[in-house]
């Protein structure tokens, strides 16, 4: 009986250690793939060095001997989590420096969580997502790699130096507008439309307000985060308290505001600004307004965990991201392409208002109160 | 014979510990030690079980998940329970197509046929802006419109089983209650009708726990519908951040109390009768043909509710897809979006390839492990069967994101690295979830055939020398046949499109299909991630419809079809 037992035990382990053996085969697998491209991408950015500096071919020659020999070595892909753009950033990146990156794209939400259930043993070299408060919260826990600047950062915006944290964990790369206001021109004219923030408390727009839910879109807390902190955290409750007496409603993440308004459920919403645009640009009958005293921005910044194998190379990505030709590239072929750069020398979409300003709540005011204000607005959204 | 049934059952435990409970564990054990760390722990934490009653989020979740549920179960077994009754019992035009559209509703996921819902039934969609249907949305979005959209797309689950139930008749029994002046819709009341109680119970637990754990719905709904649900605020829960794994684990307990709650009810219905009639008093039943005029009439209800259940969320999501727009009432024709998903084949053939590999080994594994599980419940006297049959209740109720969660902290240990068995940031660990995934299906199906094949004649088998595998094989798998066939596409359709777990854990640069839709539809491409779902769901029916035909050639040809 001892051994029908057994034999039922060592059944259920064999299936997980075949599996095993199938995860690590293709972990071998990878392994050699990854060196081999290690030593073309060496190749590769020492070829692209050259053709771009023909005209000193002898200096430059002897340049990138030196460069190879210092250049730090990749022994596996860099692994990046991020919510936009990953189809282009990994052969950005392999063009301009050689190196290999592998992204895991999900939602801010999705990507926080997934980081926080590694905890105890970190998957990932570099996060890339524009949920500052939430990457700002994983340094107080020790997660990040703090006090070091890239070189690139002395081309930083005065705007976005200011947020950088004293403790320079993370580095701004964009800020785009987590909530414009947009309206339905076929619904209401350009003199009854809302212009201000404000105005969406009046009781002619009820029932016409939507958002995304703070506590599932990334862009939506720093929407919510903004209003508290500009406000006051009781002035900001009662001004949201207001909209959902007035009929607001929250929706799970941008995409489904923008159904909601191309639908007709609602005329009116605080919209992420690429949605915004997009409806446009797609024939809706949409109307952009960029409020004068700024509308609330959301903060894609980069960070590097304090596990990374790869720091050299994770330092290289974020320095990188940094670049305006970088960021000139990701406003011109990116699907997320409306922001505002970080660096100076980036020329913005045509498109986008020339005059659009930002405003962001204070990161430590936006972390230090992430929870309360998530959990109090999904209490509210649910009455 | 006990201790071959106690093997088999720790044999089956051991496996659903190791898919099922122990990630579970390591969620709801965050409700008194966050983030699985000791110096943390901390048995006042519990207090938040309580919070149901407080927080207005929670208690509306719980409630509208409970209602939802419940109305769903009760409407859907009842559609369910006629459908299979029509299509077992007589012959008409249109047959065929109430079993295509039933398999064709399982497989798709949840997320595009609310999608395809909205499309429809939204202020300006394909209901009112196209065929000046007024009053569709506000009845669509709505409770009792909810829950008929649910019935639509969950009855499927119910229809198979218990048409899988119905196709053998107690003859024999029948004939009896006839001679003793019975009626014939007093011997199907008191004899047949009482006889398919297990399959009944299987058919409405397999929508209770559908329905409670659906993520997709609900979220797509609530996009003009508030109304929260558990899944939803779950996953709220587990994307909030400061990441909240101990609400998601008080959460998911609130699941669990359902699961036993409506495990409870199942027991009480079934008692400790026996059910099973398969023997040499038992029929195969033969379709008939009606009337011509009650054949019109099935057939054309049949073609009107297949136009309703498939024909519109599909029909919405086909529109969609050649619309050059974001909504329905600023449509333009293009077939750029096919274009575009045919030309972008290599990324769109590798998420295929992924997720059929993964459904594939997911069914295969599923079958085995299933098979097992249901005949371990079924014939064995193994004490902790109820435990087993909640496990895999637990496994379909929880939704897959609470599940991936547990499973990154259960197999991202480091020191399995050191064995060799740190799944996790492999495809590996998308199998284990998929199969874990899967067996609820696989194992309710087979439940319910099996519930009507005594135990009697494996015993028969055996004292004529039959061992287990000659027992399993010239007894259990020919009666077994159409509910095993059922078993296997349903687990490798619900596998390659199931989003919550392959969102959650997939490896780095190894996106599936269900994944790649997604993206698309974050992106705001509303019409390309349509045309995915179009040439993706359409090679994977093609595949299904294959797989039908080929496990039921062999069959087909001994029974001399």
């Amino acid at each position: 009986m001892k051994k029908k037992k057994l034999v039922a035990m060592l059944t259920a382990a064999a299936m997980v250690l075949s599996l095993a053996a199938c995860g690590n085969t293709n972990n071998q697998e990878n392994k050699p793939a990854a060196d081999t491209s290690t030593a073309a991408s060496g190749e590769g950015a020492q070829e692209n060095k050259e053709s771009e500096e023909n005209d000193t071919k002898d200096a430059t020659a002897d340049d990138n001997a030196a460069d190879a020999a210092e250049k730090p070595v990749q022994t596996k892909p860099l692994v990046v989590y991020l919510n936009d753009f990953d189809a282009v950033i990994g052969d950005m990146f392999k063009e301009a420096t050689g190196y290999d990156v592998e992204v895991v794209v999900g939602n801010g939400a999705e990507t926080m969580s997934r980081i926080a259930a590694e905890k105890g043993n970190p998957q990932w070299d570099v996060v890339w997502i524009d949920s500052m408060y939430d990457v700002y919260n994983l340094a107080a826990d020790g997660e990040l790699v703090t006090d070091w600047e890239p070189e690139n950062a002395a081309n930083l915006t005065d705007f976005s130096k200011g947020l950088v944290p004293e403790n320079k964990c993370m580095y701004p790369t964009d800020i785009h507008a987590a909530g414009v206001l947009v309206y339905r021109n076929d619904v209401w004219s350009e003199a009854d439309a809302p212009k201000t923030f404000d105005d969406l408390t009046d009781a002619k727009y009820k029932d016409a307000v939507g958002m995304a839910d703070p506590g599932v879109a990334a862009p939506a807390y720093p929407l919510a985060a903004y209003f508290m902190d500009k406000k006051g955290l009781d002035a900001g409750k009662e001004y949201f308290t207001t909209l959902f007496d007035n009929g607001l409603k929250v929706f799970p993440k941008n995409p489904q505001v923008v159904q909601a308004l191309a639908g007709g459920d609602i005329s009116i919403a605080m919209l992420q600004e690429t949605n915004a645009y997009d409806m446009v640009a797609s024939g809706e009958p949409i109307t952009i307004i960029w409020p004068e005293d700024g509308a609330p921005g959301s903060t894609r910044v980069a960070a590097i965990s304090a596990s990374t194998e790869q720091l050299e190379i994770a330092k290289i990505f974020v320095n990188f991201l940094l670049d305006a030709k970088t960021q000139q590239q990701l406003v011109d072929t990116g699907d997320e392409g409306y922001f505002e750069p970080s660096v100076e020398g980036v020329t913005l979409k045509a498109e986008r208002d020339a005059n659009a300003t930002l405003a962001v709540a204070d990161e430590v005011f936006g972390a230090e109160n992430e929870a309360d204000i998530k959990a109090w607005f999904a209490d509210m959204s649910a009455k | 014979m006990k201790s071959k049934d106690n093997a088999a059952g720790i044999g089956i435990l051991g496996l659903l510990i190791l898919l099922v409970l122990l990630p579970l564990v390591t969620v709801l054990f965050q409700v008194i030690c966050p983030g699985l760390s000791l110096d943390k722990f901390n048995v006042s934490n519990l207090a938040l079980v309580l919070d149901v009653f407080k927080r207005p989020l929670w208690k509306k979740a719980f409630l509208n998940s409970f209602f939802l549920s419940c109305g769903t179960t009760v409407l859907g077994l009842i559609l369910a329970a006629i459908l299979a009754h029509i299509r077992v019992n007589y012959k008409f035009v249109g047959a065929k197509l109430l079993d295509f559209t039933a398999w064709v509703l399982m497989i798709i996921p949840s997320f595009i046929l609310a999608q395809g819902w909205v499309y429809f039934s939204s202020g300006n969609g394909i209901a009112s802006a196209w065929l000046g249907i007024k009053g569709v949305g506000s009845f669509v979005f709505s409770y009792w419109g909810l829950v008929c959209v649910m019935v639509l797309c969950k009855f499927p689950l119910a229809y198979v089983t218990i048409k899988t139930s119905m196709e053998w008749y107690p003859s024999r029994l029948m004939h009896a209650a006839r001679m003793n002046g019975a009626s014939a819709f007093r011997a199907w009341k008191n004899v047949q009708l009482p006889l398919c109680i297990p399959a009944y119970c299987s058919a409405a637990m397999l929508i209770f726990m559908d329905t409670v754990g659906d993520y997709g719905m609900s979220s797509t709904i609530t996009a003009v519908y508030s109304f929260p649900t558990l899944p939803y605020t779950i996953y709220s829960a587990i994307c909030s951040s400061p990441v909240r794994f101990d609400m998601a684990g008080v959460l998911s307990l609130y699941l669990m109390v359902m699961i036993v709650i409506a495990m409870a009810v199942q027991y009480g219905a079934m008692g400790k009768k026996k059910f099973d009639f398969l023997d040499n008093g038992t029929e195969r039943v033969m379709a008939v043909s009606p009337k011509k005029p009650v054949q019109v009439l099935l057939t054309t209800g049949t073609v009107l509710f297949c136009l309703i259940a498939l024909g519109i969320p599909v029909g919405s999501e086909l529109i969609m897809s050649f619309s050059g727009s974001v909504s329905v009432q600023k449509f333009t024709f293009t077939l750029d979006n096919y274009k575009e998903v045919l030309s972008s084949a290599g990324s769109m053939v590798s998420g295929i390839k992924h997720s059929l590999g993964l459904a594939g080994i997911s069914a295969v594994f599923g079958i085995l492990i299933g098979f097992c599980v249901a005949y371990v419940l079924t014939y064995s006297r193994f004490k902790l069967k109820k435990l087993i049959d909640m496990l895999t209740l637990v496994a379909m109720a929880v939704p897959g994101v609470v599940l991936g969660i547990g499973y990154i902290f259960v197999w991202n240990q480091k020191w399995l690295t050191k064995v060799g068995l740190h799944l996790y940031g492999t495809p590996s660990i998308l199998v284990l979830a998929s199969v874990a995934a899967a067996i609820p299906m696989i194992n309710r199906v087979l439940v319910g055939g099996m519930a009507k094949i005594p135990g009697s004649l494996l015993t028969a088998a055996q004292m004529q020398g039959a061992g287990f595998f000659r027992k399993i094989r010239t007894i259990l798998l020919p009666l077994l046949h159409n509910s095993s066939v059922s078993a296997v596409l349903a687990a490798f359709g619900g596998s390659v499109f199931n989003l919550a777990i392959t969102t959650i854990l997939y490896p780095p640069n190894y996106s599936t299909l269900p994944v790649y839709i997604s993206d698309s539809y974050n992106d705001l491409k509303f019409g390309y991630a349509a045309a995915a779902t179009m040439v993706g769901g359409a090679f994977i029916v093609g595949i299904m419809m294959l797989l039908e035909v080929v496990l039921n050639a062999g069959y087909r040809k001994k029974q001399g079809h």
